[in-house]
């Protein structure tokens, strides 16, 4: 009776992780996704304090999002990129084709672990972004999907600032 | 002694004892009889396995809501895997932590075809591997988390401390330290039962505590995941029949039957049949061989429920229980008076005919384990010859309900064997030390064992080498019905 128990126990169990094995295993990091987001960065500004980068410059971004003019000043939004953990994206301020300031609108925030992990992780992917003037920067070590999704938006937001 | 030539002299029927059912013998014919037994017991048996199987898959779920989620597949780093080791160790572990609640949940569908007991066996075997998982779920995640963010498992413990629900999850799994670390056997000995009772209930409050952590910090249990919905479908089917088994259909039962004291009778040194009287009592649906989980509202004795089985099949007014002064608290069961108000949880057990599967019957009881087996004798419609009795004391002072089992014996054309005298010392047995000597086994006292529904109920380590001996003799597992004397 017991070995009926423990064979029938042991099948149907892999059967069903065989199931949550089809059904699981979605990518990591999906493409941005397409956004106009030149709209008002006063209404994102509020958003980020839900993933507040604790960088203090977030009143940086006070100024009205515009596409940058030809010399390339002012601050650029970059796209929204999904990640499994939630959605991120940042902003750059930009005076005289130089980045001065990175601030992120939104962080992965799906869970209470996530926020922790991108509220560590923020602050030295910013530092990183202003020193390396560039997306090409590495992404910080248990934060590899808020790194990711923060890369891909930086590099939006300096496509759009045309540096 | 025992005599296996003849049966022991028939002891003479008191007249007017109304507690002698001179039932006529079933027109069922024995072997039809056991074929409609066995056909119930596979049933049963299938049931029972279908439970088991479904505890299995509610544990590989638990896996697979981990798999289903996004990311199981491309997990990266020690950190990650020392990470979703260890969510996976919560869940399995949360997963079999409900499974336990559900098997102390006296659920009838449980009690019925695997009986109570038995459930309460797997509940405890369940306890230390849940401890060790919920232990490694805690020490993972800490250090998988710590190499992922470059920290150390103390700095990472203080981050934890100050995500939010999570102090509420270190104080859930230091509930489930306390509970199991009650619940050994070497620290239970030594806690009067109502300590261990107490501590035992914040497993409740450990299970509810431990919620909010898992769906607001976990990933897998995210918000609008279907992981979500069916985690907490879990809970509540776990604490529903909970508070619906043990909480409220044990009201139900106690306000409908308006059970009372009404004596309590010394019927051996340190054993008292307490009679009870209620309305409708014959509707509890007791079957022989069955006990509750009685509670006596006197100022002495309202804190302590006892599991006592019936003596005797309950009429329409009347009931008894006989009990043995085991603990501190069935010694003051002694001097309830009459009058005092019950509360009564059951009947449970499968120590009855339900659960025969076999021809014939072969019943053996030691001191208070006479008990079920009375009134499993008084509830089963017998042949002449179809059972048989063997009753086994250690002196004159335990030969109480002796007397009444004799008399169903002889009305239900049942033999019965008395075996007096104490253990043997020359080697481990259930039997005295003459009858050891003289050869008498369990096959010579029960000609037709391995045709007949083998019933033991004793002292633990007493019944279990019957069992040993009975399984020696190659009686079939399911012919086998111990009743376990402890809660």
């Amino acid at each position: 009776m017991r070995a009926r128990v423990i064979a029938g126990g042991v099948v149907s169990s892999i059967a069903v992780l065989a199931i949550g094995w089809q059904l699981g295993g979605q990518p990591a990091v999906t493409a941005p996704t397409p956004q106009s987001t030149t709209s008002g960065s006063g209404t994102s500004g509020t958003e980020s304090t839900s993933g507040g980068t604790g960088s203090g410059t977030t009143g940086g971004s006070s100024a009205s999002g515009s596409t940058g003019g030809s010399s390339a000043s002012g601050t650029f939004v970059g796209d929204t990129t999904q990640t499994r953990y939630g959605p991120v994206q940042v902003q750059i301020t930009v005076a005289n084709g130089k980045i001065t300031d990175v601030t992120a609108l939104q962080l992965t925030d799906s869970d209470g672990r996530s926020v922790q992990i991108s509220q560590q992780a923020a602050p030295i992917l910013r530092q990183e972004a202003l020193q390396a003037q560039s997306a090409q920067i590495q992404s910080v070590s248990g934060a590899t999907f808020t790194s990711e999704g923060y890369t891909t938006s930086l590099q939006s937001a300096i496509d759009k600032a045309g540096l | 002694m025992i005599d296996t030539a003849r049966p022991t002299r028939p002891m003479p029927r008191t007249s007017g004892d109304g507690t002698v059912r001179g039932a006529l013998p079933p027109a069922e014919p024995l072997d039809v009889a056991a074929r409609r037994r066995r056909r119930a017991g596979r049933r049963r048996n299938a049931m029972t396995d279908l439970l088991g199987v479904l505890a299995w898959v509610s544990a590989a779920m638990a896996v697979t809501l981990w798999l289903a989620s996004s990311g199981s597949h491309t997990v990266v780093g020690i950190g990650g895997w020392l990470t979703d080791a260890g969510i996976v160790a919560g869940l399995v572990a949360t997963d079999l932590v409900l499974v336990m609640l559900v098997l102390a949940a006296r659920v009838p569908l449980i009690d019925r075809t695997f009986g109570q007991d038995n459930a309460i066996a797997v509940h405890r075997s369940l306890g230390k591997p849940v401890l060790y998982l919920l232990l490694a779920h805690g020490a993972l995640l800490t250090l998988g988390y710590g190499a992922s963010a470059g920290t150390g498992p103390i700095a990472e413990t203080i981050a934890l401390f100050s995500t939010p629900d999570m102090p509420l999850a270190y104080l859930g799994l230091g509930l489930f330290v306390v509970v199991v670390v009650s619940s050994l056997v070497a620290v239970r000995r030594r806690l009067p039962y109502e300590a261990w009772h107490v501590i035992h209930l914040l497993s409740y409050a450990a299970v509810l505590v431990a919620l909010p952590h898992m769906l607001s910090v976990g990933s897998v249990l995210a918000q609008s995941t279907w992981q979500r919905v069916y985690w907490i479908a879990l809970y509540v089917l776990a604490l529903g029949l909970i508070a619906l088994y043990r909480f409220a259909l044990p009201l139900v039962v106690t306000f409908r039957h308006r059970i009372r004291v009404v004596g309590v009778e010394t019927i051996a040194p340190g054993v008292v049949s307490i009679h009870l009287a209620g309305r409708d009592l014959d509707r509890l649906g007791t079957e022989g061989g069955q006990y509750g989980v009685w509670r006596f509202w006197t100022a002495r004795t309202w804190w302590h429920a006892h599991p006592v089985s019936f003596s005797a099949v309950p009429g329409r007014d009347r009931a008894r229980i006989t009990v043995r002064d085991l603990g501190a608290g069935s010694a003051r069961l002694g001097r309830i008076t009459p009058g005092a108000f019950v509360s009564l949880e059951g009947p449970y057990g499968l120590f009855t005919s339900r659960a025969r599967t076999a021809p014939y019957l072969a019943l053996v009881a030691s001191g208070i384990g006479i008990t079920p087996v009375r009134s499993l004798l008084e509830d089963t419609d017998l042949r002449p010859g179809e059972a048989t009795v063997l009753l086994r004391g250690t002196d004159a002072d335990q030969q109480y309900l002796w007397h009444e089992t004799a008399e169903l014996a002889t009305a239900t054309g049942s033999r019965l064997y008395a075996m007096v005298g104490h253990r043997a010392w020359s080697r481990d047995s259930w039997m005295t030390e003459e009858d050891l000597r003289r050869g008498v086994t369990l096959r010579s006292v029960f000609p037709r064992l391995l045709e007949s529904d083998l019933y033991v109920c004793g002292p633990r380590a007493w019944s279990d080498l019957v069992v040993r001996e009975a399984r020696l003799a190659g009686v079939p597992e399911h012919q086998i019905h111990q009743e376990r004397f402890e809660s």
